[in-house]
C-alpha cells in the first residue's frame, strides 16, 4: 500500500518553522491545503489497491458460489441422500424378511414328523420352493445397493472436485459434538464393529488366547 | 463336568435373527430352557430375577453393551460365577484381551457354526 508523499510533509514542516510566532487564519488554511494534498496521493493509491483487492475477493466469492452450486447440495440433501437412506432401509427389511422366511422353513422341516415319509417329503419339497423364492431377495437388494453406490459416487465426484478447486485442507481432528460423543463411547467400550476379512482376529487366534 | 441340559440359558443380542439362530442351535444341542434379552440392561434384570446356568451375549448393543454386562455380572456377588460366553463380530485382539480380563469364559467370533458353539459351551463347563 502507498505511503503519503514525504515531500508534502517537508513543506508542512517548513511552513510551521517559518510561521512559528505569528500564525494567521490564512496560514491555517494553507496548512489544511498542504495536509489535504499530502493525503490525496495516499488515498488515491489506497483506493486503487483496495479496489483491486475487493475485485479479487468478489471474483473468489463468485467462483465459490459457482463451485458450491456445482456441488448441488440441495439435490443431495433433499433428494439423493434421503433416497439412498430409503434404499438402505428397504435392503434391511428385505434381508430380514428373507431370513425370517428361510428360518421359518428350516424350523418347520426340523420340527416335522418324519414317520410318514411321503408327507415328510411333500413338506420338505414345499418348504424348499419357499426357500428358493425367498432367495430372490438377493437380486432386488443387489439392484438397490447399486443405486446407493451410484449416489455415493455422485457425492464423491462433486466433493472431490470442490476440494480440488478450493484447495481444501482438512482441519486436523475436527469432530462435531455428536461425532465426538460417539467416538468417546466407541473408545471407552471398545466398539469396533465387524472387521473386514483378514483384518480382525479369527476364531483360531481367539482360541489360542483362551488356551 | 457334565452339562446340565435343563439349565436355563440367556441369549443376549439386539438382532432377533441372531437370537433365533442361537436359540435353534441351542435347541439342537439339547437345551430347552432358553430366554433372550435385547441388550445388557434387559439381560441384567433377567439375570437378577432368575438363575441362569449360562449367558451367551453379543458385545455391540445399546444402551448397555455385552462388555458392560459382563463387568456388571462379575461385580455382582450373586451373579459373579455365571458362565459367560461372548459371541460377537468385535474381533480385534484388544477386544478379546479386554473381555478375558473382565472375566469372560469364552469368546466366539461371528459368523460361527453349531460345532463352534457346542465346543465352546463344552469347554466352559469342562473348566468349571
Amino acid at each position: 500500500m502507498a505511503l503519503p508523499d514525504a515531500s508534502h510533509f517537508d513543506r508542512l514542516v517548513a511552513l510551521l518553522k517559518q510561521k512559528r510566532d505569528n500564525v494567521t487564519f490564512h496560514d491555517i488554511i494553507a496548512l489544511a491545503e498542504i495536509s489535504a494534498q499530502s493525503l490525496q496521493s495516499f488515498f488515491q493509491a489506497l483506493d486503487a489497491t483496495l479496489y483491486r483487492e475487493l475485485r479479487e475477493i468478489a471474483r473468489y466469492i463468485e467462483s465459490m458460489r459457482h463451485e458450491i452450486g456445482a456441488l448441488q447440495v440441495n439435490d443431495l440433501k433433499n433428494s439423493r441422500i434421503p433416497a439412498a437412506g430409503e434404499e438402505l432401509g428397504a435392503i434391511v427389511r428385505a434381508t430380514e424378511e428373507a431370513t425370517h422366511t428361510l428360518m421359518e422353513c428350516a424350523e418347520a422341516v426340523m420340527a416335522a414328523d418324519a414317520s410318514d415319509p411321503a408327507a415328510y417329503k411333500a413338506l420338505v419339497d414345499e418348504k424348499m420352493l419357499v426357500i428358493f423364492e425367498a432367495c430372490s431377495f438377493q437380486d432386488i437388494t443387489g439392484q438397490r445397493i447399486a443405486k446407493v453406490v451410484e449416489t455415493l459416487q455422485h457425492i464423491e465426484e462433486r466433493v472431490s472436485r470442490f476440494a480440488n478447486v478450493v484447495q481444501a485442507k482438512d482441519l486436523e481432528g475436527f469432530l462435531t459434538e455428536s461425532e465426538r460423543a460417539r467416538a468417546e463411547r466407541r473408545e471407552k467400550l471398545l466398539l469396533h464393529g465387524p472387521q473386514l476379512a483378514g483384518a480382525g482376529v479369527d476364531q483360531s487366534k481367539v482360541d489360542e488366547m483362551f488356551a | 463336568m457334565a452339562i446340565d441340559m435343563s439349565m436355563p440359558v440367556l441369549v443376549v443380542d439386539d438382532y432377533n435373527t441372531m437370537i433365533r439362530i442361537i436359540r435353534n442351535l441351542l435347541k439342537q444341542l439339547g437345551f430347552e430352557d432358553v430366554d433372550d434379552a435385547s441388550d445388557g440392561s434387559a439381560a441384567l434384570s433377567k439375570l437378577r430375577a432368575k438363575k441362569y446356568g449360562l449367558v451367551i451375549s453379543d458385545w455391540n448393543m445399546e444402551p448397555m453393551t455385552g462388555y458392560e454386562l459382563l463387568k456388571e455380572v462379575r461385580q455382582d456377588p450373586g451373579l459373579a460365577k455365571t458362565p459367560f460366553i461372548m459371541v460377537t463380530a468385535e474381533s480385534k485382539t484388544e477386544n478379546v484381551i479386554a473381555a478375558k480380563k473382565a472375566g469372560v469364559n469364552n469368546y466366539i467370533v461371528k459368523p460361527f457354526n453349531a460345532q463352534t458353539l457346542k465346543t465352546k459351551i463344552e469347554a466352559v463347563f469342562a473348566e468349571s
